[in-house]
């Protein structure tokens, strides 16, 4: 029996070019997030124009993928890796998406006059940015009960963006002056809610991730079932 | 789905001289299922699938142990008729070996065997024979000529005809595609998933794809032993052992 070298060596490098987008991925969202609180202009151009080399990856990933299955054929747990592998590059791709889509809401906040800084804001970016760490984790460890827990971060996701919208509505509604300014405050205000709905999606991705990673490791599909290990 | 069980194998244990090369195996195989036996070679699929008819008993010097059932009887029990049971449990090899006769009478061998003389009953289990076999239309037209002028492919379709035509329950074939082309291999693949609505079958296979494509109950054995039996599509997604992973995913050795 041969020991198919060749094909663990490639099922290594597309678990290598998988690590490289999500740290890219995680870089972005990062950068989003700070570029956003800072109103860094230039920071939030970087994670838009640094978009396309995700989205690279991910074709890449996908052509070895594709490869793979039909050349190699895989069974059991290598079938899963590759299945698993392009589940989890279509959600980072996602998430890019999204952190391009807060770069792009920190362009414009910046060209206006800062709102009163929301804390609900920061904690959501916390939250999401751990959701996010904590599934790159678990592919790097392939450990389904750390993927699996993901979920349980999601109620606070969910909890944070309601208080951010909460938030906002209130500003719109409350001390909005006639005229000019409330435009401009409605703008911001909603420019802001769309920024906190890219963050929940971050969140919700990086669950999809964990659910793929429990797949990957168990073959189980834990998607839309309670399932502990 | 639950089949009704054909034969069940317990602590089968199988010697050919000093030499033990099946170790306490335990299986059911159910009926109208296809079972695919896979493993390295030498780990003794070929060795438990003559077992199954008692194909070992020509060999000299071997010994069994343990119990085989067929159908809730016992096949080594002293009153069995090895030749019925024969008939029962047919065998297609990896190598066609049709008779150097034609084709006619390469399917009706058996049926003469047991004594079948009317012609008219001959002709029609001979080409209920080949429809199974889905070589009746290639063939229907030179059924007088030599079988050894016909494909490979043909040639193994033709000996599934032989032994269906004595009218079996189980099929046991061991790796029957293994000296075919592609398409050939296709087409035995396609007639095990039509035979399977009519016969039991028991198929050894060194293709993991094929096991995959044919079988619904895969048995992974391993140095005599039966290391893992489940549903093909958990075996080859999700296998309970590592042992069937490595071998599945061939890192082995
Ligand atoms: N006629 C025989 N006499 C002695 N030993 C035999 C005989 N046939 C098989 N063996 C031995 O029994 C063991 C199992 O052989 P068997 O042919 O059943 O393996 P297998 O799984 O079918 O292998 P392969 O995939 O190569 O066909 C091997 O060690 C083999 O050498
Ligand atoms: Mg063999």
């Amino acid at each position: 029996m041969e020991d198919r070298k060749h094909f663990v060596n490639s099922l290594e490098k597309l678990k290598m070019m998988l690590l490289n987008m999500a740290t890219m991925t995680r870089r972005a969202v990062e950068n989003a997030n700070q570029a956003f609180q800072d109103r860094n202009e230039g920071l939030a151009q970087a994670v838009i124009d640094g978009d396309h080399a995700i989205n690279d990856l991910e074709v890449q990933i996908d052509n070895i993928s594709l490869k793979l299955l039909a050349l190699e054929q895989p069974m059991a747990r290598d079938l899963r890796f590759i299945i698993g592998a392009m589940r989890i590059s279509n959600d980072l791709e996602r998430i890019a998406d999204q952190a391009v889509n807060v770069a792009e809401r920190t362009l414009f906040l910046c060209q206006h006059p800062p709102l009163d800084p929301i804390p609900a804001m920061e904690q959501l970016m916390e939250v999401t940015g751990d959701m996010l760490d904590r599934a790159i984790k678990s592919f790097v460890e392939e450990d389904p009960k750390q993927a699996i827990s993901i979920r349980e971060m999601d109620d606070t996701a969910d909890h944070w963006t309601m208080v951010v919208l909460q938030t906002l509505i209130e500003n719109m509604v409350q001390n909005t002056p006639e005229g000019e300014k409330r435009l401009v405050n409605t703008r911001r205000s909603v420019q802001t809610i769309i920024a906190s709905r890219c963050l929940e999606r971050v969140g919700d991705l990086s669950t999809n991730i964990g659910e793929h990673v429990a797949f990957i490791v168990t073959g189980m599909n834990v998607k839309h079932q309670k399932i502990a290990f | 789905m639950e089949n009704a069980q054909k034969f069940s194998a317990r602590n089968l244990d199988f010697y050919y001289g000093d030499v033990k090369a099946l170790d306490d195996i335990s299986i059911t195989i159910g009926k109208n299922q296809v079972t695919a036996l896979i493993g390295p070679s030498g780990c003794g699929k070929s060795t438990f699938l003559r077992c199954l008819n008692r194909m070992n008993d020509l060999i000299p010097g071997t010994r069994v142990q343990g119990l085989i059932h067929l159908d809730g009887e016992d096949i080594y029990a002293p009153k069995v008729d090895v030749v019925n049971l024969r008939r029962r449990v047919g065998m297609v090899f990896q190598k066609p070996n049709p008779f150097p006769k034609t084709i006619f009478e390469n399917v009706a061998y058996g049926l003469r065997v047991n004594g079948i003389k009317d012609k008219k009953s001959l002709r029609q289990q001979v080409e209920k024979s080949l429809h199974q076999a889905a070589l009746w239309e290639e063939v229907k037209d030179r059924l007088n000529g030599s079988a050894l002028g016909l494909s490979g492919g043909q040639q193994q379709r033709l000996c599934i005809a032989r032994a269906l035509a004595v009218e079996p329950d189980v099929l046991l074939m061991d790796e029957p595609a293994s000296a075919l082309d592609p398409i050939a291999t296709q087409k035995i693949e396609d007639l095990i998933h039509e035979l399977k609505k009519n016969f039991t079958i028991i198929i050894v296979t060194h293709s993991m794809q094929q096991a995959a494509r044919v079988s619904d109950i895969t048995a992974f054995f391993y140095m005599g032993k039966l290391i893992e039996t489940g549903d093909t599509e958990t075996v080859f997604t999700r296998p309970s052992l590592q042992q069937t992973e490595d071998y599945i995913t061939g890192r082995f050795g």
